[in-house]
């Protein structure tokens, strides 16, 4: 019960250098819920192109652009005709610009850059590689994009993304620690007097010690609901809509939404700016405060 | 029972005490004078362990202070009242919550808190000007405040550091008043101070420290019946 009581008193004292922190709060929450969007967002881009790559094995479609030459209802006829593909639909240029241009209300100034497609079902996933080399050697053909080249582009990315991202993400939590130890510095300073008498009157350590950690601690998690909040509020309105505008162009779609997995990211996220932070305190008091 | 057995402490090559041998009985009142730098304020230092001696064994009650780990001086300090010149009062907090603020975070309860510093603004007479800032009350009041707090817990050892220091001579005298009567309940008091006149007005027993040595003691006197354990 005497325990209880210090907590919640530990914890009224935290509110209180929270409070005497003003507008400092603010920028620090602001830089630290960068830093973890960005790490909660390259974790989940990487998960994401994981699970892509891992389906990419089992894909039973594959697109063909066309050259501007060619005249898609031949080529469709002539992969139609083999004997491992189930259906060939034809995405004239003109309809697949009707619909870009509906979904993004635009006007027919430049012209149509875009190509006539073909999107090939075939029947079993491991006939792909077959289908695409026979479709490679039909002439009109501008490009294929199928599953095993990919495959390789989004691992490059993906590599690319990842590092670079924990890259800036590590930049962004140092310059973030070094903003918690400073604000924690300024609010022990101010509190010089309540610490001292504190400590001569035989309080315990952490009754001292411990509003500046949990000040910290709630920076970071304060930090991680934004930041959960700004990758949510992304993926909902943001990446979600362009994806699905572009739905007709793309062989593979990014899908965020991998249920327990974000649930786990999402702790990750938390975590780290619980971890983040609350060392960060607990260090600063280590170095200013003299029990 | 204080105990102080040829305790140096050295600040680089300055001896602020040297070699001191003293005992002070459970219920005494001695005042500790000297000049500034005499040392007083180092021997105050040593006995709420701020400070840790170089050489010689220090021993409050029974708990041996030289060598008190680290982790347990909050246990020794929860002991003894400290009272200080400065008053070292929250600006922003009311006399009340000046007294209660060290024992809310000792983990007591609302009731006790209560109670408790009643009590002690009551002994000091300042009850009617509990919710008071420090700001609202004179160098006297904020001083009998330091004393309400430090004796709030009911320790069994003041420690006063000049108590007197910023405070005018019939107001010292009325904190030395004060101090006695705390004493009077059993409470060992050891006090600093360079207040000459005060100490020949009080007639208690003076230990006089110059250059960190003991260059005269009046004698303990033995205060039968209370025991500090």
């Amino acid at each position: 019960m005497k325990e209880l009581r210090i907590i919640w008193r530990t914890l009224q004292e935290a509110l209180s250098s929270i409070k005497a922190s003003g507008i400092t709060n603010f920028t620090v929450v602001s830089i630290l819920g960068v830093a973890l969007a960005l790490f909660g967002g390259v974790l989940q881009l990487n998960s994401s192109i994981k699970q892509i790559s891992q389906n990419l094995d089992s894909q039973l479609e594959f697109s063909v652009y066309l050259l501007d030459s060619a005249e898609p209802k031949d080529i469709a006829s002539q992969i139609s005709k083999l004997k491992m593909v189930d259906k060939v639909e034809i995405i004239s240029k003109n309809v697949a610009w009707e619909r870009f241009s509906k979904r993004f209300d635009f006007d027919d100034i430049a012209g149509n850059p875009l190509p006539n497609t073909l999107h090939v079902n075939i029947r079993r996933p491991q006939d792909l590689d077959v289908v695409v080399n026979e479709v490679k050697k039909l002439s009109g053909i501008e490009q294929i994009s199928y599953a095993p080249e990919l495959f390789n582009g989004l691992e490059r990315v993906r590599s690319i993304l990842f590092s670079f991202g924990i890259l800036i993400t590590f930049i962004l939590a140092a310059g973030t620690i070094t903003i918690v130890a400073n604000t924690i510095q300024l609010v022990i300073k101010s509190k010089s007097l309540e610490i001292e008498i504190l400590r001569l009157v035989g309080v315990d350590d952490w009754f001292i010690r411990g509003p500046f950690i949990f000040h910290g601690i709630f920076y970071g998690v304060l930090s991680a609901i934004f930041a959960i909040l700004f990758l949510v509020i992304f993926q909902k309105f943001v990446w979600n809509t362009f994806q699905s505008s572009f739905h007709t162009f793309m062989p593979v779609t990014f899908n965020f939404d991998s249920g327990m997995e974000l649930g786990i990211i999402f702790m990750i996220m938390v975590l780290t700016g619980i971890l983040v932070c609350g060392l960060s305190s607990y260090a600063t008091t280590e170095k200013y405060i003299k029990i | 029972m204080i105990k102080l057995k040829n305790v140096t402490k050295k600040y680089g090559s300055i001896s602020a005490l040297d070699n001191v041998n003293l005992e002070i009985g459970a219920g005494e009142i001695a005042l500790i004078v000297g000049a500034s730098g005499a040392g007083k304020s180092t021997l105050m230092k040593l006995l709420y362990r701020e400070e840790k001696p170089d050489e010689g064994q220090i021993v409050i009650g029974n708990i041996d202070v030289s060598s008190l780990s680290h982790t347990k001086v909050p246990y020794l300090r929860r002991r003894m009242g400290i009272i200080f010149q400065d008053f070292k009062l929250l600006p922003h907090k009311s006399a009340f919550e000046n007294v209660a603020y060290a024992l809310r975070g000792l983990g007591a309860e609302e009731y006790e808190i209560q109670k408790r510093v009643s009590g002690a603004l009551k002994l000091v007479g300042l009850l009617d000007r509990a919710f008071n800032l420090p700001s609202e009350l004179s160098g006297g009041e904020q001083q009998r405040v330091g004393i309400a707090r430090a004796i709030v817990q009911g320790p069994p050892l003041v420690i006063a550091d000049e108590p007197t220091g910023n405070l005018d001579p019939q107001t010292s005298f009325e904190i030395f008043k004060l101090l006695e009567k705390i004493a009077e309940r059993g409470t060992t008091i050891l006090i600093s101070t360079h207040n000459q006149q005060i100490v020949q007005q009080f007639g208690k027993r003076v230990i006089t420290l110059d250059k960190g040595e003991v260059v005269a003691d009046s004698g303990s006197v033995n205060v039968p019946g209370f025991s500090y354990n």
